[in-house]
């Protein structure tokens, strides 16, 4: 019944304009009709027609009522307002331009910095029942290790014990902590190409739930003995790439190392891996480790400890439970390897272990842990600005329905309600919130594509998926709506709160009624003025950070140098294979001698590329194991390609072979902390590969030389312990090769990369770049906090200023015929001026006065961000509140010149 | 001639009982229908049957379909449905037992 009503209704809905024209035709004829039977009687044709549409009443209204029977009135009537809305804006298009580029702007920065957020924080995992997974350990640290109490990453005899003797997962997972980057050939394929090879347990995918929508994922099977179930999934992604999806894609093998592997299936598009921003192009069953480059050896180690382990809670089971019983078994697995060192230092670190369990719904991501704190700071700065913009479009409201002042007089003269009024100038105010909201999406993806590229630092975008999706949409959409309200709803309650006399009067307002409109015009700019304080000091804040940073001494010359990737792994040697040692001096010596190459040299570490680090015992010194040294593996060449300065003793030279006795160059701080005082480290010797166990050292090492400390990891970074060691005693596979060069880079490139293959013509040569680059790279979380902190500090100050602007030309004008009295019985038009400009530095001062406090306290929380400052810095605080005084005062200087400019005359007759 | 009112609510009554009688009608008619059965006493103001009659539309009382009169006019006749022919019996109902109502009171003397 209800149902069949509803139907009707929305039929009716749907027949809007032939419903009219029927009831006009039924109606017409029942007149005629009328008119016709009355004609008959004999009267007049004139009297015939007027008594019959007395009899049948008024049409119009009839046929309203009519139409309203359908309950569709109110879509009429919001029809009715959108089109008003829509017109109102392009009566005054300045308005409408300033406030929708305002919205757009804002609602824009917003859903851009939203997307990432969403991304990067708010969705889970593309896997089944995301909620039930519960990584081991912190997030944070990769590698190996052969930590006796490490507690994330683990050993693969461990894995395998840990998942047969738990009572409270259903499955256990582990995955390799590090992706294999190397270089593979498809079978049938002449060229190499880049692959990312995500080692992963048998159980990794039905752990995760996730099938195949090609072939099959990896299992069990895949994963009982070592080195021979050659077998990769791949990604989609990759599929899609690299073999043009292809459909025969089970057919087809590729080889990694010297190891034909086949591919066995195709992982759906939305899988990822279980690190959000890292997306392997293919998964291989941990039994084959040894056979992928570059064919680690710790599939039967107990301490080659490399490993994440993931674990799916059985139902029921609560994440307490889960924990004691994982951590009663870490004790007793890792005490039970026959090859557990359990000295009393041991043990003690091994009592104090505590595996902590961490949920995993959203995935793994180094990304998240670098980026949440920018995105937070970025989404306040967003919001402040469009706050600001929604108090100038409040602004801008006020001064526009003080204009209309009358229109709504008459219509509430008219009879229309009060909520009426108020509902249309709210569809008014949404019209205008919906278009910036729309114009805001597309700007926000283009912003989504630029922060993409900043966050990424590099030619290759970072793997997220930040495209709209309803998360997004309705954050836009919720944003839209509440920033309508914000602005709207004043403007509204105040215009239909008027004495309709007053208003209906003509006037420019000689009247004192208007003052409280403009006293809350005052109220909004003083916020204004307040929350740009808040952004323009975190933009001088961010910005000196990352001047400072830049301008960090490194300790290297960071210009003129290239700097390259090699895949070494191709060439199926290890690593201290006399072959490979000698193809790596081969490649130093040909380069070095290129014109416009100055020196040239292989490095394990060049900066920020991780590190290798053990502890040491210097011979004479008490052991302190939780000191770590960094190693750096280096050309003979190194210190003079990054031109650090050597402080004193030698570099290294031909006569450091594999088998003359061991040496190393040492940085500053080390040789100061850690030698004895007041004697000279060169000669001395010390034990490095320290294990942390018995003193049983593995090498004993001559320092040499003592150089300048240099940067190692990050700009930020305190002095570093770093040794230098010379290749041919610690045979490195490299990767990294770079070369001091002058002129032209490209030139230069295309020797060095000829030189390189000239060698080995199979090398695979990538990353091409600058050392300046790799430097700068590590700044691009500061890079962007800066440079969007500094747009969206000026936007503010720009929309601050047509917000004071607005106001004033609004104030000026109302005061128009006090001033032309003031001029016509002789103040002067400065002291006019100065009326007007007085006003507003009064405002700025009181806004200032305001937001000092805020930005210190806001300053706090950006704290940690920042660098060699902090938040209360007074240079930056002083310099912003002089700019925006100085701002606001030029924001409203046309209006005051406009008021001394008025002709008393003119002004006068007006009134 | 003076003419009377109908009493409110019940025109929905009135509509239904000249369908019921008499078969399709278009509005006119209805009209006539009304004012003629009560001996010219009752008189719609005629257009207000319109809206009354979307009304009934919308309750799926009546239905309509354009037809042609014996002047050969194209005029909309409504006719009565089943449901329609229900709500005749309640809306009867409730008019005697209200103007039984009225009765009982206007006849203490």
């Amino acid at each position: 019944m209800f149902l069949d009503e509803s139907l009707r209704r929305i039929r009716m809905l749907f027949q809007g304009r032939r419903f009219q024209k029927e009831l006009d035709d039924e109606m017409r004829l029942h007149r005629e009709l009328r008119e016709h039977q009355y004609l008959e009687h004999g009267k007049d044709p004139e009297a015939a027609r007027r008594e019959a549409n007395r009899r049948f009443g008024n049409a119009t209204a009839l046929k309203e009522k009519s139409y309203r029977t359908w309950g569709w009135g109110w879509l009429e009537s919001l029809m009715q307002d959108l089109r008003y809305g829509v017109r109102a804006m392009f009566r005054s298009p300045a308005l409408t331009i300033v406030a929708l580029l305002s919205l757009a702007l804002g609602i824009g920065a917003n859903t851009a910095i939203f997307s990432f957020i969403d991304t990067l924080m708010l969705r889970s995992l593309p896997v089944k029942d995301p909620a039930q997974l519960m990584f081991f350990g912190r997030e944070g640290e990769s590698g190996i290790t052969d930590d006796i109490a490490s507690t994330t990453l683990y050993s693969y005899p461990f894995f395998r014990e840990m998942q047969k003797r738990n009572s409270v997962f259903s499955d256990v997972a582990a995955l390799l902590s590090m992706w294999n980057s190397i270089h593979g050939t498809i079978e049938g394929q002449d060229a190499m190409q880049p692959m990312r090879v995500q080692l992963v347990s048998g159980s990794y995918f039905p752990t995760l739930g996730v099938q195949a929508i090609q072939g099959r994922v990896l299992t069990e099977a895949d994963d009982t003995t070592e080195d021979d179930h050659p077998v990769v999934v791949v990604s989609y992604a990759w599929w899609k790439r690299a073999l043009a999806s292809d459909p025969a894609v089970l057919n087809r093998k590729l080889i990694l190392g010297t190891t034909k592997f086949d591919i066995v299936g195709v992982a759906p598009p939305e899988f990822f891996g279980t690190s959000v921003g890292e997306a392997p192009d293919m998964w291989v069953p941990l039994s084959m480790m040894h056979s992928v480059p570059p064919l680690w050896d710790g599939y039967k180690n107990n301490f080659w400890e490399a490993m994440y382990l993931i674990g799916r809670l059985k139902p029921g089971v609560s994440s307490e439970q889960a924990t004691s019983n994982v951590n009663l078994l870490y004790q007793q697995i890792i005490r039970s390897f026959p090859d557990a060192d359990l000295s009393a230092r041991n043990l003690g670190y091994l009592q104090r272990a505590h595996v902590g369990l961490t949920p995993m719904s959203k995935g793994l991501s180094s990304l998240r842990r670098q980026f949440s704190d920018p995105l937070g700071v970025l989404m306040g700065i967003t919001t402040l600005v469009l706050l600001i913009a929604c108090a100038n479009i409040a602004n801008l409201l006020l001064a526009r329905s003080t204009a209309r002042a009358r229109e709504l007089a008459v219509r509430q003269a008219l009879g229309a309600g009060r909520l009426r009024i108020m509902r249309q100038l709210l569809t008014e105010s949404l019209v205008l919130a919906l278009t910036g909201g729309l114009l805001g999406i597309g700007l926000a993806r283009i912003a989504d594509r630029l922060l993409l590229r900043m966050i990424s630092g590099g030619p290759d975008l970072v793997p997220i998926d930040v495209s709209i999706n309803t998360h997004l949409l309705l954050f836009t959409f919720a944003v839209t709506v509440s920033t309508a309200v914000l602005f709207g709803i004043i403007p509204a309650f105040r215009s239909t709160r008027l004495e309709l006399t007053e208003a209906l009067k003509d006037g420019r307002g000689s009247s004192s009624k208007g003052s409280s409109r403009s006293r809350l015009g005052k109220i909004l700019i003083v916020s204004q003025i307040a929350l740009s304080l808040v952004l323009m000091v975190g933009a001088v804040l961010f910005i000196r950070t990352l001047v400072d940073l830049n301008n960090v001494d490194t300790g290297f010359n960071r210009e003129g140098v290239l700097r390259l990737e090699i895949d070494s792994n191709v060439t199926g040697l290890k690593s201290d294979d006399p072959r490979m040692i000698a193809m790596f001096q081969q490649i130093e010596q040909r380069v070095s001698v290129l014109p416009g190459v100055k020196a040239a040299s292989f490095a394990s570490f060049l900066f920020n590329q991780g590190s290798w680090s053990t502890s040491i015992r210097v011979l004479g010194q008490s052991l302190n194991d939780q000191v770590n040294i960094k190693h750096n593996v280096v050309g003979n060449g190194y210190l003079a390609t990054m031109q650090i300065p050597l402080l004193a003793g030698r570099t290294f030279g031909p006569q450091d072979t594999a088998t003359s006795h061991k040496v190393a160059i040492i940085s500053e701080r080390m040789a100061k902390d850690l030698f004895p005082a007041d004697v000279n480290p060169i000669g001395l010797h010390y034990y490095a590969g320290y294990t942390g166990t018995e003193p049983k050292p593995k090498e004993e090492i001559e320092v040499i030389g003592v150089v300048k400390d240099v940067k190692f990891g990050s700009l930020q970074e305190r002095p570093q312990y770093i040794d230098y060691m010379p290749n041919p005693q610690h045979p490195w596979g490299y990767g990294t090769l770079a070369v001091r060069y002058t002129g032209d880079f490209d030139a230069i490139s295309r020797s060095v990369q000829q030189a390189i293959h000239s060698i080995n013509p199979r090398l695979p040569i990538s990353h091409i770049g600058t050392l300046d680059e790799q430097v700068s790279s590590t700044l691009t979380y500061h890079r962007i906090v800066a440079q969007l902190s500094a747009f969206f500090g000026l936007l503010a100050v720009f929309l601050s200023c047509i917000g004071i602007y607005g106001l004033m030309s609004y104030m000026v004008g109302k005061r128009t015929s006090e001033i032309g009295i003031r001029i016509a019985i002789g103040a002067s038009r400065a002291s006019v001026r100065w009326l007007v400009l007085r006003e507003i530095a009064l405002l700025a001062i009181i806004g200032v006065a305001i937001g000092v406090p805020v930005t210190i306290a806001t300053g706090r929380l950006v704290a940690a961000m920042l660098f060699g400052l902090h938040g209360a810095d007074t240079v930056s605080l002083l310099a912003s509140v002089a700019a925006l005084l100085i701002v606001a005062l030029l924001a409203g200087y046309l209006p005051a010149r406009r008021a001394a400019r008025v002709d008393p005359v003119v002004a006068l007759r007006y009134e | 001639m003076k003419r009377d009112e109908i009493p409110p609510g019940t025109l929905y009554l009135l509509i239904l009982k000249a369908l019921s009688l008499h078969g399709p009608l278009h509005g006119y008619e209805m009209a006539n229908f009304i004012q003629q059965s009560s001996d010219e006493i009752l008189q719609v103001e005629e257009g207000s049957l319109y809206p009354a009659l979307q009304r009934m539309l919308l309750k799926g009382w009546v239905t309509a379909e354009w037809g042609v009169t014996a002047g050969n006019r194209r005029a909309r006749y409504y006719r009565l449905t089943p449901a329609g022919r229900k709500q005749l019996t309640v809306e009867l109902s409730q008019f005697e037992r209200v103007f039984g109502a009225i009765q009982r009171i206007t006849q203490i003397a």
